[in-house]
């Protein structure tokens, strides 16, 4: 591997910085570190990079106080008394600010897995009663993206060694696979021999899989208990299941070590693509990870902002925030991604306000306390930010004619169709050209426009040998249309 | 370059910056609101917090997303030299799996002098990237991935963004991806689990042609201070320019130039052309460069060839239009001869030809392509037998007739009364 500058050691702490560091960082590469702590990256200061580089302040005050669009929110002196106040966080100071977004990134996996105690129990005591017993099995874990079943499956990893090793039997091989690196399907047999046997190549005639078959019907003393991880375990379906099937089969063989835990975001994934398996009754057990629900997604965001010694959320700005995602998806990761964007919002706004104090001093020093903390508006904002659609935006910043076109083609499909051809699409912009004077464009002009708006997704144009014949569809809805152009009374009248 | 005339410096001076997209861009750069803005604290935020991240860009073509995105790399390349490395992909060519491992391989082994074994297989390559992503993060060095027509990348099963976006959510590595599309729902076209491991940062490039013209023309067209430039000279040029710039006639021709297509690129072209019909005599530019610039951009071939049309063409196209609002199902040469035939029986006019004349320009018209064959069987027939159809529209062919030069009245007449 090509050896890179030495990595630099964390910095002798700032003698400026006032807030306490909440945890002990240890640099990634320190050989040292123990095996099981949660691995964080060392923290460096650099200087030169804070996100404002000098612009004129006027030109700034103007721009956020616009883009932000925050009301003052009147709900201000009512909420101070509603919660425990921890110590309190300034968003300002860089070490505080980088110490929150580590803790509240995806990347971060906390120390104790909350809410998902019952699924991690179950898998690990089958494995355990696996490893005791010497046999084999195999195990389905499902669930929707986001739910926690790659932290658990580590989780369990790391578990089943420690416990291996207290009782005094001999833990399992641990091999994790994802399988979207594999280059083809049988891969996936090549790299279990290739754990079993340490190093014995399978020979040319038989393939890996062939050998494995051999191998597990045929008592072999001695040989260790594999267990293999398959992530993304849809990657192995083919046309004739074949591969999966298989995978399968190996776990009920006679002399069997292998304990197999597939994970999927298919539920049915065992009932429809190995139906063998349950004619033979081997079918593997399956545990749901169901999709978080408000509570458990406020719990694990508590139980991540617990390990800081102030308070950044608002109670009720985080359960606006797990609401609104256990409504939508009930995933994780967008928690989180919508909690930063949140926190962003928050600096942008004392940026703003510590413009404002530099400008007029005469002003009271603004309600420090209530600054700090992350309320409702800001996560309303970042929530909106994050499930809006750009469509309507861009619809209104759109050149004149290309407007007309989209006027008329709901116009058009109001009529009760669905497609249509551009020939007469040019009918019906013509029409609407003349209904106000605008002379209109030609075919060409018109198809080429079409071509640009099918680029960007708003339309949708076939391919055809001639210009007039080719179709065209809406893959926006008509309303988000009527809704975007609202503001011109042209339109408006048009499209009554 | 002291002897030479100013206005042929100035010239060269703002054609330059038209042609420089790192200058373009700059001007909104000094916005902290502006996409420029945003985009640089997202991968700063990276290098500086060494956390991972992912970005949409998008926009319609032209509006500037890999200008910014560039401008934004260079900005940061500055402020912290040596702590990022870019790997560029595009969507049309690396859209395959394999294809993309080799690239961001070769990319890299290109940036870091090793050696690159183009006998490397899938799996090595794959194993490459991971220990890449893991050094690198190791060594604080940050990565941005720049996917450029990121939708491309969504067909098939998606692995190669599986992979990048599955590499941002671990702890061992410091990179930011950067995906750069037109297409308004690029994040739609993600699988489930994909879209899962995408940050939902979005950040849009709109248009608006009003004001930001203004700015961007006056950011420019202005002249700088310049030591190849006399004073006096550049004061009235950019004196004479605001001039322009606040008339009420240039607001009308940008508004013209707009109407269908109001990307900065679009822009830039104007500007670029408006500039080169400079009249270095006089030294400063003039309204009168816009508006010739305006049709250089907008050119309608269509009445370009209509111009260069005889008379007799003329006849022969609005016979077929009339023959066209008939309706009927076969429109030849013979048909058209009828036709001419009986606006010369019913209103006597005096240019009536024979028949072997109007083939000729009827021959003519086909070349220029105002008329075509409807299909191409009976290649074998002359051409009096062929059906034929019109290739321009009536509003077009109006519009010709009315700016011809000596346009009989008859034929206004004739086209006027089937409007």
């Amino acid at each position: 591997m090509p050896a890179f500058a030495a990595p630099r050691h964390s910095p002798a702490s700032d003698p400026t910085s006032v807030a306490v560091t909440p945890r002990k960082s240890r640099l990634r590469s320190d050989p040292d570190a123990a095996i099981g702590s949660p691995l964080r990256k060392s923290p460096r200061l650099c200087k030169e990079g804070s996100p404002n580089s000098s612009p004129k302040i006027e030109v700034i005050r103007k721009c956020l106080k616009s883009s932000l669009n925050l009301s003052e929110s009147p709900e201000k002196k009512q909420l101070t008394e509603d919660f425990v106040e921890g110590q309190n966080w300034d968003p300002r100071e860089e070490t505080q600010l980088r110490a929150v977004n580590e803790t509240l990134h995806v990347s971060t996996a906390p120390a104790s897995v909350v809410c998902r105690e019952n699924e991690q129990n179950r898998i690990l005591d089958f494995c355990k009663k696996c490893v005791k017993e010497e046999k084999a099995g195999s195990l389905y874990v499902c669930g929707c993206p986001g739910t926690g079943k790659t932290l658990s499956m580590e989780k369990v990893k790391v578990m089943l060694v420690d416990w291996a090793n207290k009782e005094g039997v001999q833990h399992p091989d641990v091999l994790s696979i994802n399988c979207t690196t594999l280059a083809n399907m049988s891969e996936i047999f090549s790299k279990i021999l290739g754990q079993t046997h340490y190093g014995k190549k399978p020979s040319p005639s038989t393939s890996s899989l062939q050998q494995l078959q051999k191998l597990y019907s045929q008592h072999t003393p001695g040989l260790k208990m594999i267990l293999v991880v398959a992530d993304e375990l849809d990657y192995l379906i083919t046309k004739d299941r074949a591969v999966l099937h298989d995978l399968f089969m190996l776990t009920t063989m006679p002399f069997s070590r292998c304990i197999l835990l597939g994970v999927a975001n298919a539920i049915d994934l065992a009932d429809w693509f190995i139906p063998k398996l349950q004619s033979l009754n081997c079918k593997p057990m399956v545990i749901t990870f169901c999709a978080y629900s408000k509570d458990q997604i406020i719990n694990i965001l508590q139980e991540r902002l617990r390990a800081l010694p102030y308070t950044v959320f608002q109670p009720q700005a985080l359960e606006l925030c797990a609401r609104k995602v256990a409504a939508a998806s009930g995933d994780m990761r967008k928690a989180l991604a919508v909690c930063r964007s949140a926190i962003e919002m928050l600096i942008g706004e004392s940026m703003l306000s510590s413009l404002d104090e530099t400008e007029d001093q005469q002003r009271p020093a603004a309600n420090d306390m209530m600054s700090n903390i992350v309320r409702i508006n800001h996560v309303a904002a970042a929530l909106s930010k994050v499930y809006k659609s750009p469509v309507v935006d861009t619809i209104i910043s759109l050149p004149q004619h290309q407007q007309i076109i989209l006027c008329s083609a709901v116009k058009l499909f109001r009529e009760g169709k669905k497609s249509t051809i551009l020939g007469e699409l040019n009918k019906y912009y013509v029409d609407v050209c003349k209904s106000t004077m605008i002379p209109p464009v030609g075919i060409l002009e018109l198809s080429s426009m079409c071509r640009v708006l099918d680029d960007q997704g708003i339309l949708k144009l076939g391919q055809s040998r001639e210009d007039k014949l080719r179709r065209v569809t809406l893959k926006v809805d008509g309303a988000d249309i009527v809704f975007a152009l609202r503001g011109v009374r042209f339109f408006r009248n048009c499209l009554k | 370059m002291g002897g030479a005339n100013p206005a042929e410096v100035a010239q060269f001076i703002i054609r330059s910056r038209i042609a420089d997209p790192c200058f373009v861009h700059s001007l909104f750069s000094q916005l902290p609101d502006s996409n420029y803005s945003k985009l640089k604290y997202i991968i700063s935020s990276s290098v500086t917090e060494a956390c991972n991240n992912s970005v949409l860009l998008l926009g319609s073509r032209g509006c500037g997303k890999t200008a910014v995105l560039e401008l934004v790399l260079e900005d940061l390349h500055k402020e912290h030299p040596d702590m990022i490395s870019v790997v560029k992909l595009n969507g049309l060519l690396h859209s395959d799996n394999n294809c993309a491992l080799k690239e961001i391989a070769r990319q890299v082994c290109m940036e870091h002098q090793l050696q690159f074994s183009k006998m490397a297989s899938f799996d090595e390559n794959s194993k490459f990237l991971l220990s890449i992503l893991r050094e690198c993060g190791l060594a604080h060095k940050t990565i941005v991935f720049v996917l450029e027509e990121f939708d491309l990348f969504t067909e098939g099963k998606q692995r190669l963004l599986y992979s990048l976006l599955d590499a941002m959510q671990s702890v061992l590595s410091q990179a930011v991806v950067v995906g750069v599309s037109c297409r308004l729902d690029a994040d739609q076209l993600l699988e489930k689990r994909v879209r899962s491991r995408f940050s939902h940062r979005k950040l849009l490039f709109l248009t608006s042609p009003g004001e930001d013209f203004q700015r961007l023309a006056e950011h420019i067209l202005l002249l700088p201070m310049d030591s190849r430039l006399p004073n006096d000279f550049r004061a009235s040029f950019n004196e004479k320019l605001l001039n322009i710039l606040a008339d009420e006639e240039f607001k009308g021709v940008v508004d013209q130039l707009c109407y269908s297509e109001s990307s900065v690129s679009q822009l830039l072209r104007f500007l670029f052309c408006a500039v080169c019909h400079m009249d270095l005599s006089s030294g400063s530019l003039s309204i009168q460069n816009f508006k010739s610039a305006l049709p250089s951009i907008q050119r309608q071939p269509k009445q370009e060839a209509l111009k260069d049309c005889s008379v007799l063409q003329l006849y022969l196209l609005v016979c077929m239009r009339r023959l066209e609002v008939k309706e009927l199902e076969l429109c030849n040469f013979n048909s058209i001869m009828k036709e001419y035939k009986s606006i010369h029986d019913s209103f006597k006019t005096s240019d009536y030809y024979a028949r072997n004349v109007c083939l000729r320009a009827f021959e003519h018209l086909l070349q220029r392509g105002l008329v075509s064959f409807q299909d191409n069987r009976g290649q074998g027939q002359s051409a009096e037998f062929r059906p034929v159809k019109l290739l321009i529209s009536w509003h077009e062919l109006q519009q010709g007739l009315q700016s011809f030069r000596s346009c009989p009245p008859l034929l206004h007449k004739l086209m006027d009364r089937e409007g």
